[in-house]
């Protein structure tokens, strides 16, 4: 009985959260436009020349074809963007209506799985589109990996999203945010851009683990799974501060603190 | 032999609240029994819904308590819907959250309130008042033994404002609790008890003067 009424919580919040992003026209308009215009754009205006690309994931610096090379980054940065901004927009929306359905007795994790459900769904459909776009130009050696890679850039960055929405008071600055973030995560790695994107700083930025991954799935027919894991790792974290902060907004506050602190600072009690 | 009398549905006791050196609420006292109407009035900006926002457990009082023993009801102020959703999703979501067999009694509430035919409309296209209508409907659809309403009927036509005292005064007879918040001490007589919040305290019956009835809004 219980586990159907978990069930039933999970399975109502689950369609309603894929609901509100089949309603999010902007997010849907960028999905179908902005990605494959992103891809063709890097295919017709970045240079064919071979840039070097050290691979950390394999311990190597392999030479690679610098407008193949550009479309997994611009890849990368048209689905971060999207699934960071659609997943933003959601959570920051509905933040006082999550409050409500608190309020009134959705228990928070019913809330919280549903939106990450609806969160892996829509990163893998982008991401499975966005392979597809950068397949008519180039085939690259793993589609597959390239689509897990991508779907870890897409995951870490929609876990930012949705803590940014559940952390911010406004939503021009989470916009903001995502947008910057992006910029400069891909604007770093991306050899053509920057020749020296063998840095080390390089390892902390959000989708590090998934452009190693998704450059080892374009050129080589190895695995790099422990840099295909970092995007989940960083989405958990991401999702972990907004549960602490959708915990702690609503909660209960009817019974006030200070009394009680004061009661036992003037009787010495712990 | 002597009866113990019944638990009130809200006992509130020395709330204080302040934002930074604005004191807003400075001791307030409250105590509603079962089946009581009571209003809470006073001017734009005295704390009214600052105090509601605690007794619905919003927000924390800076001192005092708050004891309601059984399940509320809550219509905040501003409409907080989600304009991805229709009015009927909006019911079955509620449904889930309170864990209701079935949308009966919300179904008759979208009669009573006279907005049974916007089900299928999303809440973005609806107007103000039919929004403010599904806000009270989402407050009253598990029928709770205590209602916190913030300022329940701005938006509403003249009919629906009529129906919303007939459906209060209902609720009032079959044993519920109902605590309206509003900036206009209109309509006094339909409360059962009515406090004035004055210099951050309830003080006992009106002290504001006859505000104009509400202006008819046009339904869509």
């Amino acid at each position: 009985m219980r586990a159907r009424r978990a069930w039933r919580r999970y399975r109502t919040a689950t369609g309603y959260a894929l609901v509100e992003h089949l309603r999010n026209r902007l997010a849907l308009t960028l999905v179908v436009f902005f990605v494959p215009v992103w891809i063709t754009l890097v295919y017709l205006v970045i240079a064919d020349a071979d840039v070097r690309f050290f691979l950390r994931a394999s311990e190597q610096t392999i030479t690679v074809h610098g407008n193949h090379v550009s479309k997994i980054s611009g890849a990368i940065n048209a689905v971060t963007l999207i699934v960071g901004f659609m997943m933003f927009i959601v959570t920051y929306r509905s933040a006082w209506f999550d409050e409500r359905l608190v309020m009134a007795g959705y228990p928070r994790v019913h809330l919280l799985a549903a939106k990450l459900t609806a969160l892996v769904i829509a990163a893998a459909v982008v991401c499975g589109y966005a392979v597809a776009v950068i397949a008519y130009y180039w085939t690259p050696a793993q589609p597959g990996l390239l689509w897990l890679a991508l779907l870890g850039a897409a995951l870490a960055f929609g876990g930012i999203g949705v803590m940014l929405g559940a952390l911010l008071r406004g939503e021009l600055e989470g916009m903001f945010l995502i947008v910057m973030l992006s910029i400069i995560d891909m604007g770093l790695q991306n050899p053509v851009a920057n020749p020296a994107s063998d840095s080390d700083i390089v390892r902390y930025l959000p989708t590090y683990g998934a452009t190693q991954s998704a450059v080892t799935a374009g050129f080589l027919e190895t695995t790099p799974v422990l840099h295909l894991l970092l995007g989940p790792v960083w989405f958990a974290a991401a999702v972990a501060v907004a549960a602490l902060t959708f915990r702690l907004r609503t909660r209960d506050r009817r019974r006030a603190l200070l009394p009680v602190l004061r009661r036992r600072a003037r009787t010495g009690g712990g | 032999m002597t009866t113990t009398p019944p638990e009130p549905a809200l006992r509130v006791g020395g709330v204080h609240r302040s934002y930074g050196r604005h004191h807003v609420l400075r001791g307030v006292d409250l105590e509603l029994p079962a089946g009581r109407l009571a209003g809470v009035v006073g001017e734009n900006g005295a704390g009214k819904s600052t105090l509601l926002n605690i007794l619905a457990g919003r927000l924390s009082p800076d001192a005092g308590t708050v004891h309601c023993p059984g399940r509320l009801g809550y219509c905040p102020q501003q409409t907080v819907l989600n304009p991805a959703f229709t009015v009927d999703q909006h019911l079955r979501f509620f449904q889930v959250a309170y864990d209701l067999p079935d949308l009966k009694r919300a179904h008759a509430l979208l009669e009573v309130l006279n907005f049974t035919g916007y089900r299928r409309h999303r809440v973005a296209a609806l107007s103000g008042g039919t929004r403010q209508k599904l806000n009270l409907t989402l407050a009253l659809m598990h029928d709770p033994p205590l209602l916190l309403l913030d300022e329940p009927y701005q938006g509403f036509d003249w009919d629906t404002y009529q129906r919303f005292w007939d459906l209060a005064a209902e609720l009032r007879d079959r044993g519920r609790s109902i605590l309206v918040v509003s900036h206009i001490a209109f309509d006094t007589a339909r409360f059962d008890r009515l406090w004035h919040l004055e210099a951050g305290r309830l003080v006992e019956g009106a002290g504001a003067s006859a505000a104009p009835a509400p202006t008819p809004a046009v339904p869509r």
